[in-house]
């Protein structure tokens, strides 16, 4: 047994990790945040430059054929930076569905995806609060025609391309549609976490049985697994974030002085800190653990990211809140990293089922 | 033993019950905290000035300083019953932080330059106390005061002034002497936020808003009548000041309100650990309010209950927070969207349930509770000194 990153492994965390420490800077970040732009596009084009956003893609479609360890490694790297940049939507959740399809113009975008030039999203919920994304209202119609309202569509405004999945019959089918085609209207939101997501209206869009990806148990399978992809990798971040929690909390106790002494000094802030410790641990081994099935493709890989999740649910807001807690005032101001990463736990939490919602998936 | 308030204090109720239902809450501020909707300065001070209109600003003060002289159990009453009725809280920094330090501690000149204002609300107040090397441990404040004729001059910086942008005056705890013991040496001064040399600066704080501020003063030129009470004993009247805080620090009558708020909304979720953990909270809540009763009772009694209020404080903003979390997870996967402290807006909702960006917006301002007011680790510390003596 051996739980260690390969040396190649090592090299790509260390190369993420230079680029969120020394170019990341999170003040430049609060900018974009602030400004109209959803994100930066010159770490965008950096990202596709240094080869990122083709990381995950098979080698037949032009990728490195990285997999879910690697994924992990940049999700957490990007946990720590509160990297805003929509990795996720474009790349894993659609990436990760057409890569794996038989779609037959999937090469293309594939190679629009990884060079940067373009973003697709998944239009995957709806307005229910039940985290079923099987059985979608939105339909397709015996004439081809899309009718129904994705809700969070997560980097919407910036998409070039929808895949939306659907009820087709009695079918579940994914099909992909242009964002500027007749009948699609998108309203963006901001997230609470500095992102925006979109509402995405199609009414009577036209589909062409060429732009249906998949149908019946393919495309529940293709969905079911980017899905799955997708909480492996925020919960990747959420354990990055949880270990930037802890070492900044340490770092601020050291340096902040109440009655004549660092507030380190006190025994119940460290014990606090030491179950920040404890908790992150924890979500990590649980992060391996769910890496590691998702990387064999096994049988059990959905229960253990469901066990993974519900624990960060749980863990991950814990830490965040006592980072703020113990950080005093500075931990609800704006001006520092420490409460943003008590944002991020709300999205990731809110993301792809909750800690109750895996417990019970989990149980199952 | 006998649960029961006496028919006195449930007609005073029913007195309180009938002004906020029928026209003395106003009704476009009434509406705006139904709907999470964030109030203007104007609508603050519409409500305050109704609630001095009705004669109880006063509402903790004894009768000879034009306060109503309630009596403990009123004045729970009264408190628990705004919390129902959907208050905006009072703000406390005039009428139950200074006032009580000044008719106390003042001089005739003070009480009378100052208490009226307080009481028809038409001065707004702020609380110059924390510093950025002055959190917890209050008492090793910097900002110094040197006495120069007839006047001190100021120079420092406070920090985490609550609404310091709306105030015309701020109370400042200033060091006007170097001691040994830090407590001493300490001075209560009353500062016009017109004279020069005071600058302030917004703090924005995680949900977006602008509630807090840092204020900085540069060579403040402050008439000498203005320190209150004697110069070196303002640590006295500081803590007297963070006693007078804990009025309804349990905040329980605005915790149901939003309990049963949340009630409502889980009933229609079928989701059975909802359930359980908003069945947890009422058990909670329920311990809380019948801990507050019988401190209440102590207190009617001739009892002295101390330091076992820091237990109002801590159990009271930990239900405070744990609801606001509870109505997030509510929210499901909307909990996503957070368009700021001023909600969406109204052209342009998404789909989902409406409370999503109030909730957000609560459980973020909510963060503060248990870091403000003497942090619920310092509360932790004051029950174990003074009830435990260990």
């Amino acid at each position: 047994m051996n739980l260690n990153y390969s040396e190649e492994q090592v090299m790509l965390k260390e190369q993420i990790q230079k680029f969120c420490e020394t170019e990341y800077d999170f003040y430049k970040r609060e900018d974009v945040v602030k400004s109209d732009n959803d994100f930066d596009s010159k770490v965008w084009s950096l990202f596709a430059e240094q080869g990122w956003l083709s990381m995950p893609f098979s080698e037949e479609s032009g990728g490195f054929g990285f997999g879910p360890i690697e994924l992990s490694i940049l999700f957490e790297e990007f946990g720590k930076a509160l990297v805003i940049e929509p990795y996720l939507s474009s790349v894993v959740l659609s990436g990760n569905i057409l890569d794996n399809s038989s779609f037959a113009d999937k090469n293309n975008i594939i190679e629009s995806i990884c060079s940067g030039s373009m973003h697709v999203s998944l239009a995957y919920a709806e307005s229910t609060n039940k985290y079923d994304y099987t059985n979608p209202l939105t339909s397709l119609s015996a004439d081809s025609k899309l009718n129904g309202t994705k809700a969070l569509v997560l980097n919407g405004a910036n998409a070039s391309k929808f895949i939306v999945s659907c009820n087709s019959g009695d079918d579940l089918a994914l099909v992909i549609v242009d964002s500027n085609a007749d009948g699609v209207s998108v309203t963006s939101f901001p997230t609470v976490d500095g992102q925006t997501c979109s509402e995405v209206s199609f009414e009577n869009v036209l589909v062409s049985d060429t732009n249906i990806i998949a149908s019946g148990s393919e495309a529940n399978d293709l969905l079911l697994r980017a899905i799955n992809l997708a909480t492996l990798c925020v919960s990747a971040e959420a354990v990055g974030c949880m270990t930037s929690c802890y070492l900044k909390t340490v770092e601020y106790t050291k340096s902040r002085e109440q009655f004549d002494q660092p507030i380190s000094n006190f025994q119940v802030l460290q014990h606090r800190m030491v179950d920040m410790f404890i908790e992150s641990e924890l979500c990590k081994s649980l992060l391996i653990k769910a890496m590691l099935e998702v990387d064999t493709n096994s049988e059990d890989m959905f229960k253990h990211v469901s066990a993974l999740k519900a624990q960060i649910g749980k863990s991950g807001k814990f830490s965040a809140q006592q980072a703020v807690q113990l950080h005093g005032g500075m931990g609800v101001s704006d001006e520092l990293m420490i409460g943003h990463y008590l944002k991020k736990m709300l999205t990731i939490d809110a993301l792809f089922g909750n800690s109750d919602f895996h417990v019970k998936s989990f149980s199952v | 033993m006998d649960i029961n308030f006496t028919q006195e204090d449930l007609q005073f109720r029913d007195e309180i019950r009938d002004w906020l239902a029928n026209g003395g809450y106003p009704t476009h501020v009434k509406h705006k905290t139904d709907n999470g909707i964030a109030l203007t300065k104007q609508d603050m001070t519409d409500f305050h000035k109704a609630v001095s209109a009705k004669g109880w600003m006063g509402y903790n003060w004894p009768k000879e300083h034009g306060g109503t002289g309630w009596s403990a159990t009123q004045l729970y009453i009264f408190n628990k019953e705004f919390g129902l009725g959907g208050c905006p809280p009072l703000l406390a920094f005039g009428v139950s932080m200074v006032a009580p330090v000044i008719y106390t501690f003042g001089n005739d000149e003070q009480k009378k330059r100052f208490l009226p204002d307080i009481l028809e609300f038409n001065t707004w107040w702020c609380q110059g106390y924390s510093e950025p090397g002055s959190g917890s441990d209050l008492a090793s404040l910097k900002t110094k005061a040197v006495r120069e004729g007839d006047h001190y001059i100021i120079n420092g910086s406070k920090t985490w002034t609550t609404l310091a942008q709306n105030a015309d005056w701020i109370f400042v705890l200033v060091r006007t002497e170097t001691t040994k013991i830090k407590q001493e040496g300490i001075s209560f001064i009353l500062v016009d936020m017109k004279t020069p040399g005071i600058e302030v600066k917004p703090i924005i704080t995680i949900d977006g808003d602008h509630e807090v501020n840092s204020v900085f003063f540069t060579d403040v030129k402050v008439p000498a009548e203005n320190l209150v009470g004697e110069e070196g004993k303002g640590w006295t009247y500081a803590k007297f000041l963070l006693a007078h805080e804990r009025f309804g620090i349990a905040a329980i009558g605005t915790s149901m309100r939003q309990l049963k708020r949340l009630k409502n909304i889980v009933s229609e979720l079928d989701n059975p650990e909802m359930e359980k953990k908003v069945a947890e909270l009422e058990i909670s809540v329920s311990a809380l309010e019948m801990t507050e009763l019988r401190l209440l009772s102590a207190l009617e009694n001739g009892g002295h209950p101390g330091a076992e209020s820091s237990i109002l404080k801590i159990k009271g903003t930990e239900i405070q927070q744990t609801l606001t979390e509870l109505f997030v997870e509510a929210a499901g996967e909307y909990a996503l969207m957070y368009p700021g402290p001023h909600g969406f807006e109204s052209n342009s909702k998404p789909e989902g349930p409406d409370f999503v960006a109030q909730s957000i917006s609560a459980f973020l301002n909510m963060r503060k509770v248990s870091i403000y007011g003497g942090s619920n680790e310092i509360q932790k510390n004051i029950i174990s000194k003074f009830v435990l003596g260990v």
